[in-house]
């Protein structure tokens, strides 16, 4: 079979002409994120702007699905297969942990230096990027799980106070409870993962920051302080209605929404629900931290991630990127249309809502906590969840309970 | 076999012709109907709260009244599910992965379907013992988790150099249809008589020839059916899709899940449903359209075990 | 059959033809299999590592209860499935067998949800058991008051309720190759059997039912094939729950794979899967393939 010459020429006059090509075209930027519905997407296409008047060129690569577990599978078996992206979405914790320590992520170092962010993060934050004194992730925002939305008319209804911590919610669920008409106390959308939230804002709310970090950074379930936290949790279901089970978390925010429910603990990402069904915070709906005013904000949000690659263009393409992303001016434009706070304490919040505000406020009073995502393996917080959500779903007794949990936080 | 191909090529009215003339409305014929009418019903009855939530607005699914007629039917939203709902950046709708997808899964069904028929055909006639050997590991492989296979998947690609191609996600489709169909294609051969392979031999057919042009011919049911499992579970496949295609080759599929499953943002479920009707619409023509030949092609077939 | 010795190009062309299936089998199942087993006595977590752990993962497999509630709703969705699809399948192949009007009509019907995918149809069941959402809510609406179907909100319901969807899912296609056989039946055998007197349900589960065993052999291998590869619809219907009143193997694995980094007890786990499907079904396919000489024996 003889070999065409004429293609083959073609091909490598072609292939110089591209090595050839002014060098603004060669920083594409491949990121994967999960952030695919309208009010996440407004918030990454301030990234992608941002990038592509700086000369770059943004490839979206988005992946929905189990809150980043599909991106995460995809991201590991690209690494596995030698074709990573430039960057990746993942959330503060522990998920990044071992490519770390595989080797297969770049540093940030270069970047930190100049963007001096040794002293711009929060501490808390710069704990949670920083591995063995390297910077290896950028955070971009800050969102907390342990928010509490309600319906103020249907409080109004009742006769209810509007509560600020959980014990007064007790008492607003009772007058609902007893107000009758078919309203549900609490709404929950009864999955593992919702569950483990409203379980952990109930430990913020017995115990604070003590409790909390002797639970999921000492491991140590013993004390009377975590009983009763189990305890209390177990309470709440008598307020929430028998179809929970399976129901997803924003048909849980549709029912606070549409006044058939009153209460519903959830992360901030609630918000967007309220807004998109034209309701005002402060008006329609109110808000307050699970754990009280005071209460330490544990830390969640979304960083991204630079995988090593064998080209050599992609390194300056992620320092850009990196750069960009937490520029005084992207944390603001990001933050604002994502509903989340920025990590910067240096940027203008003022145009932020009633409940943003009490996150900026956290942060300005050092009030930051290390998440259980951080302090727990994935394998360990997945194996907690099982048993919290077994524990709220049967008749386990609260004994069997305690065993059970200090056997999985230690995995 | 010659008893099945009469049964199975005449229709059922002609079947009833040369029978007497029975009163049709007995208790046995009501009973028949409404078991299916029932039946039916309860078939149709997710499709039913799909297409109509898909009809809907955003505010009348939040009121969470499943089985309302939508007040006004939107049709707006099938037309925004296919070219305009937007996917994190993009605001195209689903469209752009249904040539990936049809981009796929033609030459992935006939390659795949082919070494079934090969493999069916090498096993039953040409008996050996490694071809028995390798048809019952077949046969169990078929119960291996496939999860469980993906990342030796992606390190032997990545061996290979063509991770996260489109030969990538041809192979694997190739790899995972492989035991059932090589499954039916040989209990298909098994019930075709020996004595024609062994005419076709003696009239001076080699292995190949005996193949492509007797036995590839003759097993025509069996390629209808087994085209169609072959479309429909690639069709649908998503998983692999995700893992193994690269960003250029992404199927419909994984388009549709990017839409679906937003965990934080707001869901819209009228336009969730109206893009899962749509992202099922060729599954569903291809079984509307040859369930006849479906039917008709296990008959001559699968059934004899 | 008298089997004389292959030239040598038949030969040859016969290893090439069988190389996709011999690479596949061989680099496919059977590496994935030996890596699987290879992986699960390590300490494996995101990545492999080649290290030896001995049982541990084994030993922490089997104190995990997640896991062992897993096997067990396998086998109770085994035999509600399994028997679902079968009894389902055969009556509707039965009566469509009965010269009805719309025939097409009733088996597109029956056959669509194999085509579609249970990622969205499994939400639509999780809605329509839903007490608040649901039939059960709807039925009530309509002064039915004490109508209840509540299964996927209640621990020892909600196998029922996922088994449900799956029958919904999978009783088309056994129908069909049911009803393929059922249309190789003899007519004649009706004609006698009526002379006979015999009525019509005698004779179909006497006379025609036993004659179509092939059949349900093909459909019952490709039943557990599904069954044990069954994930989404519990992922999308019930995520495994409440609590873990629904988890199912093949889910465990996954969500260990890749959600909780840890590949060890993933692939522990698969390891103890296909031994169990194995032992199960490597004495029926024996028997199969005794049956199966036989009959080519016959030839």
């Amino acid at each position: 079979m003889k070999l065409q010459l004429q293609p083959v020429v073609a091909a490598v006059l072609a292939t110089v002409a591209v090595l050839a090509a002014p060098q603004a075209y060669a920083q594409k930027a491949e990121v994967i994120h999960w952030w695919t519905s309208g009010g996440e997407a407004a918030a990454i296409k301030e990234f992608a702007s941002a990038y592509t008047k700086g000369g770059g060129t943004w490839i979206d690569t988005p992946i929905a699905g189990g809150g980043g577990a599909q991106a995460r599978t995809v991201m590991a078996n690209r690494t596995m297969g030698g074709d990573p992206p430039t960057a990746a979405q993942y959330n503060y914790g522990r998920q990044y942990e071992e490519i770390i320590k595989e080797g297969l992520l770049n540093n940030l170092d270069d970047v930190a230096a100049k963007g001096n962010w040794d002293k711009l993060l929060p501490e808390k934050i710069k704990n949670a990027v920083k591995v063995d004194g390297h910077y290896y992730a950028v955070p971009v925002n800050l969102h907390n799980e342990n928010w509490v939305w309600y319906n103020k008319a249907v409080l109004e209804k009742a006769g209810a106070k509007e509560p600020t911590t959980l014990d007064e919610m007790f008492a607003a669920m009772d007058k609902i409870k007893a107000a009758g008409g078919g309203v549900v106390p609490l709404a929950l959308g009864g999955q593992g993962w919702q569950e483990g939230i409203t379980f952990r804002g109930v430990l913020l709310a017995t115990g604070g920051l003590d409790l909390y970090n002797k639970t999921f950074k000492d491991k140590d379930t013993s004390g009377p302080g975590f009983r009763k936290a189990v305890e209390t949790f177990k309470k709440l279901k008598g307020y929430v209605d028998p179809g929970s089970p399976g129901r997803d978390w924003n048909l849980a925010t549709g029912m606070v929404i549409e006044g058939k429910a009153g209460f519903q603990m959830m992360g901030d990402w609630a918000k967007g629900e309220f807004i998109n069904a034209n309701k005002v915070a402060g008006k329609d709906f109110g808000c307050f931290m699970a754990g009280g005013p005071k209460m330490p904000y544990a830390i969640g949000g979304d960083v991204f991630v630079f995988p090593k690659s064998k080209n050599k263009d992609s390194e300056v393409a992620q320092k850009k990127l990196a750069e960009m992303m937490i520029s005084p001016a992207m944390q603001v434009a990001f933050n604002n249309k994502k509903g989340s706070i920025p990590i910067r304490t240096d940027v203008d919040t003022s145009k932020m809502d009633v409940c943003a505000q009490a996150g900026v406020q956290a942060i300005k009073e050092g009030r930051l906590l290390s998440s259980d995502n951080e302090l727990l393996s994935p394998d360990a917080k997945g194996a907690f969840e099982d048993v919290v959500s077994k524990f709220w779903n049967s008749d386990m007794s609260v004994d069997d309970a305690l065993k059970s949990m200090t056997v999985a936080l230690k995995r | 076999m010659t008893t099945t191909t009469t049964a199975a090529s005449i229709a059922p009215q002609d079947r009833a012709r040369p029978r007497p003339r029975r009163p049709w409305i007995t208790p046995a014929r009501i009973g028949v109907y409404s078991f299916l009418i029932v039946t039916a019903a309860f078939f149709l009855l997710p499709l039913y709260v799909m297409v109509i939530t898909s009809l809907k607005t955003a505010g009348e699914i939040r009121q969470a009244v499943l089985f309302a007629w939508p007040s006004s039917p939107q049709f707006g939203n099938w037309v925004e599910a296919w070219s305009s709902a937007c996917i994190a950046l993009e605001c195209e709708g689903i469209r752009g992965g249904f040539w990936n997808s049809v981009r796929l899964v033609v030459p992935a069904t006939v390659l795949s379907v082919f070494l079934g028929a090969l493999n069916g055909y090498a096993l039953s006639f040409w008996r050996s013992k490694w071809g028995d050997l390798l048809f019952a590991i077949m046969l169990l492989g078929a119960f291996v988790p496939f999860q469980v296979m993906i990342y030796p998947l992606v390190a032997w690609f990545r061996l290979g150099g063509f991770y996260n191609t489109y030969w990538a996600i041809l192979v694997v489709h190739c790899v995972f249809g492989m035991p059932v169909l090589t499954l039916l294609f040989r209990n298909y051969y098994v019930a075709v008589p020996q004595e024609l392979f062994k005419a076709a031999r003696i009239d001076g057919g080699g292995f190949w020839r005996i193949f492509l042009q007797l036995m590839l011919p003759m097993a025509t049911p069996m390629l209808i059916v087994a085209t169609i499992l072959q479309v429909t579970g690639i069709w649908n496949d998503f998983l692999f899709g995700l893992i193994f295609a690269g960003k250029e080759n992404q199927p419909m599929t994984v388009q549709l899940n990017n839409l679906v499953n937003t965990t934080f943002g707001v869901r819209r479920y009228h336009i969730d449903m109206a893009a899962t009707i749509l992202t099922s619409l060729v599954p569903l023509a291809v079984y509307f359209f040859s369930g006849r030949w479906f039917v008709r092609g296990i008959a001559a077939g699968a059934v004899k075990g | 059959m008298a089997r004389s010795k292959r030239p040598r190009r038949l030969h040859l062309a016969l290893h090439v033809a069988l190389l996709p299936l011999a690479i596949i089998a061989l680099l496919g199942y059977v590496g994935s299999v030996l890596w699987s087993i290879r992986i699960s006595f390590s300490s494996s977590r995101l990545f492999p590592r080649t290290d030896w752990v001995g049982f541990t993962q084994y030993e922490r497999l089997f104190e995990t209860e997640r896991w062992i509630v897993s096997l067990n709703h396998l086998g109770i969705l085994a035999l509600v499935y399994i028997l679902g699809v079968l009894v389902l399948g055969t009556l509707m192949a039965v009566f469509i067998d009965q010269q009805v009007r719309a025939e097409s009509w009733f088996r597109t019907i029956f056959l669509y949800p194999y085509a579609m995918s249970f990622v969205v149809t499994g939400l639509i069941w999780q809605w329509l058991f839903n007490p608040g959402l649901g039939l059960q809510s709807a039925f009530r609406q309509m002064g039915w008051t004490s109508f209840t179907l509540d299964w996927t909100v209640r621990p020892d319901m909600v196998l029922y309720a996922i088994g449900l969807a799956m029958i919904w899912q999978g009783s088309g296609t056994t129908m069909a190759i049911l009803l393929a056989a059922l249309r190789g039946v003899d007519e004649e055998q009706w004609k006698a059997a009526r002379l006979d007197g015999v009525p019509k349900p005698r004779y179909y589960l006497s006379i025609v039912l036993p004659q179509l065993s092939p059949a349900y052999a093909t459909a019952f291998v490709l039943l557990a094939v599904a069954l044990v590869r069954t994930f989404d619809v519990v992922f999308v219907m019930t995520s495994g729950g409440p609590g873990d009143a629904s988890e199912v193997p093949a889910k465990f694995i996954i969500d260990h794979l890749f959600g909780r980094n840890n590949i060890g007890l993933a692939s522990a786990a698969s390891v103890v899967m296909l031994s169990t499907v194995f032992a199960v079904l490597a004495p029926l396919l024996y028997w199969r393939s005794r049956v199966q000489a036989r009959l080519a024996a016959g030839h």
